[in-house]
């Protein structure tokens, strides 16, 4: 098991830095650091997911979000990018300030862009079927609401001007894996 | 505790083959129903419908229209069974007949996979054994050592000192089966008058108000708050603390019926909020004063002839029958025994000088300016309220109204009369989609095994007349040698936390010299029989985790309860439904349900009765205590042994639907009958109609639900079945001699001294608290041991108004410190002598009012949500109990806390790590819509 994590990180030197620079770094050290201690957070975190190009940076407009579909086409793959214009957990561009999100309620899955972006808030809901609201400068937590996860985020990357999608923090809503 | 939670990306399937239970969430009152699915770790099945046990094919539809709710990692969990480890799923069923229709669910019910011991989480630390205080630590020993030294101790206080030194506090509502055991030992066996249950100082009603005018608090179904014309809510959001009665019941109503809903709070939350942009309205008023509000509004709904005359007519009391008889009018009453004479009393609606309209009218305070003055809720605001409330001419307007603890804890009596009589007017009360009550906050699992003796009870207003106990003052007095604490927080839970009951609980426990420095049985015994001859005082606490401070701080004796999933249990919910609540899985260690764990203790004490085998023994003893109650479950027990089964075992297949009480055994002619009279509205979510119960009878007779109290024009048989049925005086009428309804006066006058002495002076703002939808329970699950919930709130915090945060230079995750140097602590013992000797100002100026010091600290969080001069805390963080700023002075009339009227000044000191971190908490606005 130690093993599988180790190589797991190895290889994944990508959601590592995610992870170093959203603030959780004790976590990965602990987890690669100390045998035996981090099994059970590690679980949380799944490999093979695509590397996939979701937007460039100059084409975002603060405050407007724009959809994509990741990890795959299938249902509930409906995603969100959206430079929030203020520095967010998971944030990447030279501001911090760039996010994405799957785009289902973790509650009974409706659609959150249905109930709005809200950028004097930086939230996006409320959803249209139990106005669940999700704050999206804090890695999608819930504001306020019935949800039982954030809303799921999307690991993204920069390279040059070019934003990839390299992961997922949580389940999609409807699955019972993300891949 | 965790500060960051990483989500998993995938949750196990169960296999064709899992076992399925049925259970019904363990939180707030409305109780969902769900559906836990267990296989062996190992057997997981797949994502087809062939392969799983959901019948489903993966992915599944929003809104339960896969016929199963969608699980996520929060709803998966490992537990043990018979030694073997086996996944659990807890699912919202989709299925269900009622309440969570479409396998709807709260944050908090979501997440209650998340309870159940697993020593990979963070239930890693439940209590396993029963443990003794030696050396200041608890040790673990023996269930036999431990309940002898409970039995002995307990003997010694009630031979020596009383029954009334022998106090117990316990939960009102974790499960028939329990709370009934422990009465039956508390109240029948010991006797005690010292008892309180879990958020109260003493025994008693808590929307007393209501009950006085003659309603029962929990008559309406969730159908009725679906089907008015305008709904009022006082002191809740219901979209906070109640979740899926709004999202399944107030919300379809408002978007489809166009329900207006009125909401009445100090501070704007997403229900309030969505509420006011759709035809409804908000009224945000200053803490405390309701009972203006309420009064403003019914003499506008007056003067605009807005009342239901013929309703009045029918069925409101005159002076003469109000006071007739014994029962419910005001002879040999509560309503009597409170002592309060003519102070609320009237001769009728309009009736003469003393009759409510002409009262109404001489109160200057219930003018309509007056009132927004003091209300802080605008004239315009009001007179629209009055308006949203009014009968029309030739088109009743169906009001319904409810209540919850922001209303009764600011003015306990004052705010629930005004309510009730708000509610009389506008004939509001007896008729479908037409009805008042409380929304609830914990389930209703009371169940009395023994009776309060009020005249052993040591308070008396004037005259001969026996109060309930002030469990709080009487233990701060000194009067307690032995506190049995059960499944709850006395000290953080209480008023006054930290200079009134915390600092007597210290004194009489930690700080007297006799400290037990053996494992030696007797020498234990003897060392705390010292410690109790000198005043000082054995505290016993029976509880799922050890809590801080009665547990971790002040108990000698602790026993582990067994709970929720791991024995069978029963109880009701907020429209008195009754259901099942499976067990799944086995207790960790030691720990054994409280009713066995009474059982234990009471046989040692020389009690008989309480030889029970299993759960189901006790419920079925429980059954016929219950016949006169609004709950009333002993048709189904009577029902199930007649056919060969156990109680709990018909209950179980009643499901997560359950059936709403009291339940009769009827004729089958008249169950069945198509006559709108007896298939009352609703009556499909009532349970009676199950499949499951098709066939069985006894002597011609079916089980029947109650879709509603007061249901004024249900038709009853002319003779009821002969079979264990009470036909009570509730179901067509309310609690009065007459069977009608008493319209009361509700003086400011009788609060406001208090209400204007304790106001925020100078810097002081109002510091009002309540529940928030992601936490329920408080220390025991949601706040410590979720970490998705303790990251989204790790700490305490302040909503502050934008204006009072910048006149304070505070900014969202600044640390704060919340202070107050005038706490009042009513101190002494009191027997009143002369009429009024209880109001406030003439505590004070007796002498029995103790000034203290309070402070807590609490990260910011600035937000318009809260009006300005108010902010807004957690009720209940163990650790940063805001109950520390709430005045340990109950309402003089009911003995019930002012609990959301606390009052601080607010200081930054700094800033919290939240404030530049992105992991936990959020400080985003709640009212987004």
């Amino acid at each position: 098991m130690e093993k599988k994590e180790e190589k797991c990180f190895s290889l994944c030197s990508n959601r590592r830095q995610f992870l170093l620079a959203s603030g959780v770094a004790t976590a990965t050290v602990v987890l690669s650091g100390i045998p035996g201690m981090g099994a059970k957070k590690a679980e949380a975190i799944t490999t093979g997911y695509p590397r996939q190009k979701v937007a460039s940076l100059s084409s975002l407009k603060t405050g407007k979000p724009v959809e994509f579909k990741y990890p795959d086409t299938k249902k509930y793959s409906g995603s969100f990018i959206v430079k929030l214009g203020t520095e967010a957990g998971g944030g990447v561009g030279p501001a911090k300030d760039v996010v994405a999100f799957n785009n289902f309620c973790q509650h009974m899955g409706g659609k959150m862009l249905d109930g709005g972006y809200k950028a004097a808030d930086k939230a996006v809901g409320p959803c249209p079927y139990h106005q669940t609201t999700f704050d999206l400068t804090r890695h999608g937590i819930v504001i306020s609401g019935h949800s039982t996860e954030s809303i799921s985020q999307i690991l993204l990357e920069v390279e040059g001007n070019d934003v990839y999608a390299y992961g997922m923090m949580g389940l999609i809503y409807g699955r019972h894996s993300n891949l | 505790m965790t500060q960051y939670y990483l989500p998993k990306d995938k949750v196990p399937i169960p296999p064709p083959n899992a076992e399925v239970f049925t259970t019904a969430c363990d939180y707030c009152i409305v109780a969902c129903g769900y559906k836990v699915y267990r296989w062996p770790v190992g057997k997981d099945g797949g994502p087809s419908a062939m392969d799983n046990a959901l019948l489903a094919d993966f992915p599944l539809e929003p809104l339960g229209k896969s016929g199963v709710a969608w699980y996520g990692p929060n709803n998966h969990n490992v537990v043990m069974v018979n030694n073997k480890p086996h996944n659990i799923i807890v699912v919202a069923d989709a299925e269900t007949g009622a309440v969570n229709l479409n396998g709807d669910h709260s944050i908090r019910g979501g997440c209650i996979a998340k309870k159940p011991y697993n020593p990979n989480t963070p239930t890693r630390d439940r209590l396993q054994r029963p443990m003794i205080r030696i050396f200041d630590h608890l040790m673990p020993v023996t269930w036999d050592f431990a309940t002898d030294i409970f039995a002995e101790m307990s003997n010694y206080v009630i031979d020596k000192y009383g029954a009334n030194a022998w106090a117990h506090k316990q939960y009102s509502y974790q499960y028939w089966e329990n709370t009934y055991a422990l009465t039956k030992l508390a109240l029948r066996h010991i006797g005690t008058a010292s008892f309180s249950p879990h958020d109260q100082p003493g025994p008693g009603g808590d929307a007393i108000g209501l009950r006085d005018t003659g309603y029962a608090k929990f008559a309406p179904s969730y159908w009725d708050w679906a089907h008015a014309d305008t709904l009022f809510i006082s002191g809740t959001d219901p979209y906070e603390t109640k979740t899926v009665l709004w999202n399944e019941w107030i919300l379809p109503a408002i978007n489809k019926r166009k329900m207006k809903v009125i909401m009445v709070m100090p501070r704007k939350t997403m229900g309030a909020a969505y509420a006011e942009a759709n035809g409804g309205l908000f009224l945000q008023l200053i803490p405390g004063t309701d009972t203006v509000l309420q009064n403003a509004i019914a003499r506008q709904i007056i003067e605009m002839d807005g009342i239901d005359k013929e309703w009045i007519k029918k069925w409101t009391n005159n002076k003469w029958e109000t006071d007739s008889g014994f029962g419910q009018g005001t002879r040999n009453s509560p309503w009597q025994w409170r002592s309060t004479w003519g102070k609320f009393e009237t001769s009728g609606y309009d009736n003469g000088k003393k009759s409510f309209k002409t009262w109404l009218f001489s109160q200057k305070e219930f003018e309509l300016n007056a009132a927004a003055e003091l209300t802080g809720v605008s004239a315009a605001k009001i007179k629209k309220a009055a308006e949203m409330m009014s009968q029309k001419k030739g088109k009743p307007t169906k009001v319904s109204i409810a209540l919850e603890k922001g209303n009764y804890w600011s003015n306990n009596y004052g705010n629930t009369v005004s309510i009730a009589s708000l509610a009389v007017i506008t004939g509001t009360g007896g008729r479908p989609g037409r009805m008042i009550g409380r929304l609830g906050g914990h389930q209703r699992g009371g169940r009395g095994g023994g009776k309060y003796i009020r005249t052993k009870g040591p308070e008396k207003n004037e005259g001969r007349r026996k109060k309930p106990i002030d469990l709080d003052r009487w233990l701060v007095s000194g009067h307690v040698r032995f506190a049995n604490v059960v499944g709850c927080t006395w000290v953080s839970g209480m008023a006054g936390a930290q200079g009134g009951i915390g600092d007597a609980f210290n004194r009489q426990t930690r700080k007297n010299a006799h400290q037990v420095h053996s494992f030696n049985k007797s020498e234990i015994i003897s060392t705390l029989k010292k410690r109790v001859d000198s005043g000082g005082m054995v505290v016993a606490n029976w509880d799922i985790y050890l809590r801080d401070p009665i547990g971790v701080k002040y108990a000698d004796i602790v026993f582990p309860a067994a709970t929720w999933g791991e024995v069978d249990f029963a109880r009701a919910n907020g429209e008195r439904r009754c259901r099942l609540y499976s067990k799944f899985y086995d207790a960790p260690g030691d720990a054994k349900p409280d009713w066995e764990i009474a059982g234990l203790v009471a046989k040692k004490m020389g009690f008989p009765g309480f030889d029970w085998k299993d759960s189901n023994q006790v419920f079925e003893e429980t059954a016929r205590f219950s016949r006169k109650s609004r709950v009333a479950y002993d048709s189904i027990v009577w029902m199930a042994k007649k056919n060969g089964m156990k109680g709990h075992e018909l209950l179980g297949k009643l499901g997560t639907t359950g059936i709403q009480a009291p339940v009769r055994i009827m004729d089958k002619a008249y169950a069945n009958s198509k006559d709108p009279r007896i298939n009352r509205p609703g009556r499909k979510f009532a349970g009676d109609q199950q499949e499951v119960l098709k066939g069985l009878e006894w002597r011609g007779g079916v089980l029947f639900a109650t879709v509603r109290q007061h249901d004024t024009e249900m038709k009853m048989p002319d003779t009821g079945h002969p079979e264990r049925t009470i036909f009570n005086k509730l179901e067509l009428k309310y609690k009065s001699q007459t069977g009608k309804l008493n319209l009361l006066k509700s003086p400011w006058n009788q609060f406001s001294d208090f209400w204007e002495w304790w106001k925020p002076k100078g810097e002081e703002l109002w510091v009002t608290n309540g529940r928030i939808n992601e936490i329920w329970q408080s220390g025991f699950d949601d706040m410590f041991r979720r970490p998705y919930i303790t990251q989204r709130f790790p700490e305490n915090w302040l909503e502050i108004h934008p204006e009072d945060a910048k006149a304070r230079g505070i900014e969202s995750g600044d640390q704060l410190v919340i202070t107050c140097d005038r706490v009042p602590i009513q101190k002494d013992y009191n027997q009143a002598v002369f009429s009024g000797d209880f109001m406030f100002s003439n505590l004070m100026k007796q002498g029995h009012i103790k000034l203290t010091k309070a402070s807590i600290t609490g990260v910011a969080i600035v937000t318009p949500i809260v009006r300005k001069g108010t902010t807004w805390t957690y009720f209940q963080n163990p650790h940063q109990p805001a109950n520390a700023l709430v005045p340990m002075v109950p309402d003089w009339v009911t003995n019930r806390y002012r609990f959301k009227l606390g009052v601080g000044k607010v200081k930054k000191i700094g800033e919290s790590p939240y404030k530049r971190t992105y992991r936990a908490f959020s400080f985003a606005r709640r009212d987004i819509v």
